[in-house]
């Protein structure tokens, strides 16, 4: 129903050529469409608005007291004034390296054998399992971890402190590995295992978007990849994944982002500790999520506040995090990486 | 053919009809029953205290009865308590009342004052929760001092073998292995009673750690634990529970009351108390422990109203004090404010009813002690005090509490065991298990001579029936161990032997007898529950006589003391753990204890107390003997249940619920049980992975079976 009007001519024959204006004049059905859909827009917008304004408003208490320590300060005792976010920062940040140096591999490989290896029945098999991992809740995945995977993992942890115990990384304070006698608790409730649990929710995140592009790659450089006698792993290699190093990375820092703001599951799994460590297998981990999850019910007035501080940065963090990907993600779409 | 199939076709759809017209008939039918009761009682929803939610998930499973929905949060005291000064919860549970002037630094708790009372819910010990095996073979009767307690949870000690943990083991070959501490991360009243203990006992210990872990200088009482790394800090009795009882959690430690540790059949950490007794706080010696414990009784303040002063339970010099002994409390509204209407208070106030009356029959079996008279009386007053509540005329006898007696006084703490001679300081440690494994013993290193006790434990396997025999003399205790002994091993043997060495002073005749009498003891501790059935064996005058012969009065201060504990901590107990004592020859106060009588009639357990009253004159000689032989009526009722068919150890009844039903029988099954017990600790793992495989089995079929199709329908 879309009508124009042409405007009236005005003087061709002089003056310099004037760009003809359209005015389209919208029916009330394309109205309603665009109102709606700038709505929500514009509705998406104003919530992440208003959280960032409410989280902000609420910290600044907290903020204005302590300054610029509050990122340097490992403790957590708003009451007494002595809270920051040094630590569970650094723990959120491992706990979310972690879980992507993990989780990158298998939903790399998944995403490939899905869309170029698998056969045809099998692929639609696969699709459905990995989404079907997306959606089981955080806290089963906690659950899991804490009565299942714990108990297993923690010999791995064992194995990783004996042979590389030397990288500061992978040193235990008050580990053994050697002695038959050693505790194995000193590698429970630890980083690594938290992080092993989030790299298990993130990585389907992961796979859905490499799939998406792995599955956008041109048929003709693909064909023109084996017509050139390419075997089907050189097809992945000079095609596939060129084309899709966006996706990748863009698939990779959105599992970054979910995985810096998991909290149901670390908190099951982790023992919290307010020091800044770096030794990933040591029992004792914290990240923000989980210290605003372990203390909302128990803090009011200033340490909500201080709660409220934590939960801005975090939120701050997570949408640099997102921004940065959805931008590779976009860049990848587009095909300008092929 | 074809004439019947019309005709049944209609009466089919009869039939249909009817069943259809049934169907909704009891739908409507349970609707208005609902509606009646949801108009009567409105759903209330509290939150708080993890160390007395066992106590209260029972009382409130148990007055959906009634028609009372009740929502309990275990989240923690300190959250309970926030959340209630929110109104976000209608009442809290908190060990610790309103922390308006908190010494650890954190912000002060500011109720608006007159707007609530406290009212003392269930008491417990805090107990510590260990995972040790040495050997293979799961420790079970660890001791500690309270120094090394402290220094444990201060990271002072860092191994098990270290010498002071062994000082308080001479019968165990301590590991080398990293002693892991497990504390509460989330706000606790348990870990608020636990550093006020510390301060008060072992406070070097405490300001070093203080110092150490960055608290200082606020070293005061805290709910919120504080850590070093090395320490594993989980949220909530569960948490450390679920920690500690996990197959990897070898040499963790943690502390939970009492009950979580008879829920995870964990064994718990016998503490070290004034009067030179390793205890373990079973219900029995709470209630001892807490007949020191100094209650508020400004009945003008409701701020401190009926809150605890405990330092003097911590150095009561009973023998069998545990000295982390504590009540919890239900924080009630006294005023209607927010969410919290008249409706809501009547509910509150029937579920309160409910908590201090009839609920505190069962705290035993679950691990915790029950409420003594003067404390329920007050808690009447203080549910009075709620907005809406109908007040209730309880006849108190009719609680069936099972502290209640005639005289005011403490039945449960009267009647509680004295420990056996191996739990004195310095002695070799006893064999008996503990907490959640009390059925399974450890072996101690073998002293000296062990020859009768390994004859002993054979008939105590072959004939349960022989055991009403038994109750003769301190020569009760070691075979009480031995019976509980799955094979006849040595080390036992081992165990047995001091103190039937201590029972042995008993004079000529009981000394003569002890091989007899250990030969049949064990019996008595595993037959309990058929001499309880009232058939007075022959063969039970034989130590009756020899216990009765005045020379065994003398012994019977330090030997009887034994008998009666000895079933409690092999966890065997029903009659024999308490010897009754005959109401007709104890009235002249004539030391003759007659066995038959104890262990065949059930009925004469009315009199049970006063056998402890006579063995331990000197202790709690509240209850005159002569008033054994006539009990008060209600009480002759309420006696029976406890003493009968109660196991005094962990106050697992015979009628208890779930799984607490085995360890009654444990006595007679001892052998067969400990391999089963020992598996079960691991069983959760594959039960969880076929519950998770169950769930994933039950999503992942239809996604698949619809993906397929839909794949199908497309190409």
């Amino acid at each position: 129903m879309m009508t124009s009007t042409i405007p009236a001519i005005v003087d061709v024959g002089s003056g310099t050529p004037q760009p003809r204006s359209l005015d389209a004049r919208r029916g009330r059905g394309d109205r309603v469409f665009h109102g709606v859909t700038s709505l929500s827009g514009v509705v998406v917008l104003a919530i992440m608005g208003a959280v960032g304004l409410f989280l902000s408003i609420q910290a600044t208490q907290a903020l204005r007291s302590t300054g610029l320590s509050f990122l340097t300060t490992a403790e957590w005792q708003p009451d007494r004034g002595k809270f920051g976010i040094a630590a569970v920062l650094v723990g959120t940040v491992l706990i979310a390296l972690v879980a992507v140096v993990i989780a990158l591999p298998i939903s790399l490989g998944a995403a490939l054998f899905i869309t170029e290896v698998a056969p045809t029945w099998l692929r639609s098999t696969l699709v459905a399992v990995v989404d079907l991992m997306a959606a089981v809740p955080s806290v089963v995945y906690g659950l899991w971890g804490l009565f299942l995977l714990q108990g297993q993992i923690i010999g791995l942890s064992h194995w990783l402190n004996g042979w590389f115990g030397w990288i500061p990384f992978f040193d235990v304070a008050g580990a053994n590995p050697g002695s038959p006698l050693s505790s194995m608790t000193v590698y429970t409730a630890s980083t690594f295992v938290a992080g092993m649990v989030v790299a298990m929710m993130v990585m389907p995140i992961q796979c859905v978007v490499m799939r998406e592009v792995f599955s956008q790659v041109p048929i003709g450089e693909r064909e023109g990849a084996f017509a050139l006698g390419s075997t089907r792993w050189g097809m992945i290699r000079v095609v596939a994944l060129p084309f899709g190093r966006g996706g990748i990375i863009g698939g990779t820092m959105l599992g970054l982002g979910r995985a810096l703001g998991e909290t149901i599951a670390v908190v099951l799994i982790i023992s919290p500790r307010f020091d800044v460590n770096f030794h990933i297998l040591e029992a004792g981990s914290n990240s923000v999520s989980s210290l605003i999850a372990n203390r909302y019910s128990e803090s009011s007035g200033f340490g909500l506040s201080a709660l409220m501080a934590a939960g801005l940065a975090l939120f701050a963090v997570t949408l640099v995090v997102n921004f940065t990907a959805s931008w590779f993600v976009a860049r990848s779409r587009s095909g300008a990486s092929s | 053919m074809n004439q019947h199939s019309r005709s049944t076709r209609p009466s089919w759809a009869h039939v249909a009809v009817l069943v259809l017209a049934g169907l909704a008939a009891l739908a409507f039918g349970s609707c208005a029953v609902q509606t009646a009761r949801a108009l009567s009682y409105q759903r209330i929803s509290g939150e708080g205290s993890s160390w007395a939610a066992n106590a209260i998930d029972a009382m409130r499973v148990n007055v959906k009865q009634f028609g009372i929905t009740v929502d309990f949060n275990p989240s923690g005291s300190t959250s309970g308590r926030k959340n209630f000064l929110n109104g976000t919860v209608d009442f809290a549970a908190s060990d610790i009342p309103f922390q308006l002037a908190p010494e650890d630094g954190s912000a002060p708790e500011n109720p608006a004052p007159n707007s609530y009372a406290y009212m003392p819910v269930t008491a417990g010990g805090t107990a510590f929760m260990y995972n040790l095996q040495i050997n293979g073979k799961r420790v079970t009767n660890l001791r500690l001092s309270g120094e090394n307690v402290a220094k444990i949870f201060t990271g002072a000690i860092s191994t098990w073998n270290d010498p002071a943990i062994q000082a308080d083991n001479p019968g165990l070959t301590m590991p080398a292995r990293t002693v892991v501490a497990v504390v509460r991360s989330d706000g606790s009243g348990s870990s608020a009673q636990f550093t006020k203990w510390m301060i008060d006992r072992q406070p070097a210990i405490w300001n070093d750690y203080c110092n150490r872990s960055g608290r200082a200088p606020a070293c005061g009482e805290t709910s919120f634990y504080p850590t070093i790394p090395g320490m594993i800090a989980q949220s909530g009795d569960l948490g450390i529970a679920g920690y500690v009882s996990q197959g990897f959690a070898e040499g963790a430690i943690g502390y939970v009351n009492y009950s979580y540790a008879l829920g995870t059949q964990f064994p718990v950490v016998k503490v070290l108390n004034a009067a030179g007794f390793y205890t373990e706080p079973t219900p029995q010696n709470v209630a001892v422990s807490l007949l020191q414990a100094k209650i508020n009784g400004d009945e003008n303040n409701p701020a401190t109203y009926l809150t605890q002063d405990l330092s003097a339970v911590y150095t009561d010099t009973d023998s069998r004090s545990y000295q982390l002994s504590s009540y919890s409390y239900l924080i009630l509204p006294t005023k209607v404010a927010g969410q919290f209407n008249l409706d809501k208070g009547t509910t509150l106030g029937a579920f309160s009813y409910y908590a201090m009356c009839q609920a505190q029959q069962q705290s035993a079996s679950l691990g915790y002690s029950p409420m003594p008279i003067n404390l329920v009386q007050a808690g009447f007053d203080q549910i009075l005090k709620i907005p809406g509540v109908v007040a209730q005329d309880i006849n108190i006898a009719a609680c069936k509490n099972p502290t209640f007696a005639a005289d005011g006084t403490n039945l449960l703490a009267d009647n509680a065991p004295k420990p056996q001679e191996c739990d004195r300081q310095g002695s070799l440690q006893c064999a008996n298990g503990t907490g959640g494994m009390s059925n399974v013993p450890t072996a101690v290193l073998a002293a000296a001579t062990g020859a009768p006790a390994p004859t002993a434990t054979t008939p105590a396997a072959a004939t349960p029936a022989a055991g009403a025999a038994t109750p003769a003399g301190g020569a009760a205790t070691p075979v009480a161990g031995a019976a509980t002994t799955p094979a006849g091993a040595t080390p036992v043997a081992g165990a047995g032997t001091p103190v039937a060495g201590a029972g042995t002073p008993a004079g000529a005749t009981p000394a003569g007898a002890t091989p007899a009498a250990a030969a049949g003891t064990p019996a008595a501790a595993a037959g309990t529950p058929v001499a309880g059935t009232g058939t007075p064996a022959a063969g039970a005058k034989t130590p009756a006589a020899g216990a009765a012969t005045p020379g065994a009065l003398a012994p019977a201060s330090a030997g009887a003391p034994q008998v009666a504990s000895s079933p409690a901590v092999g966890g065997v107990v029903a009659v024999g753990g308490v010897v009754a004592v005959d109401g007709s020859s104890a009235v002249g106060g004539a030391p003759a204890v007659d066995a038959a009588t104890a262990g065949g009639t059930p009925t004469a357990d009315g009199v049970a107390p006063d056998a402890g009253a006579l063995a331990d004159g000197s202790a709690t000689g509240l209850v005159p003997v002569e008033g054994a032989a006539a009990p008060e009526a209600p009480l002759g009722a309420v006696a029976p249940p406890l003493a009968a068919n109660c196991d005094v150890d962990t106050g697992l009844c015979g009628a208890a619920t779930g799984g607490a039903a085995a360890p009654v029988a444990a006595g007679l099954v001892a052998g067969a049980i400990t391999p089963t017990t020992l598996s079960e600790a691991g069983s959760s793992v594959p039960l969880m992975l076929l519950i998770v495989a169950l769930t994933l089995g039950l999503v992942l079929a239809p996604a698949l079976a619809w993906r397929y199709f839909s794949q199908a329908g497309s190409t």
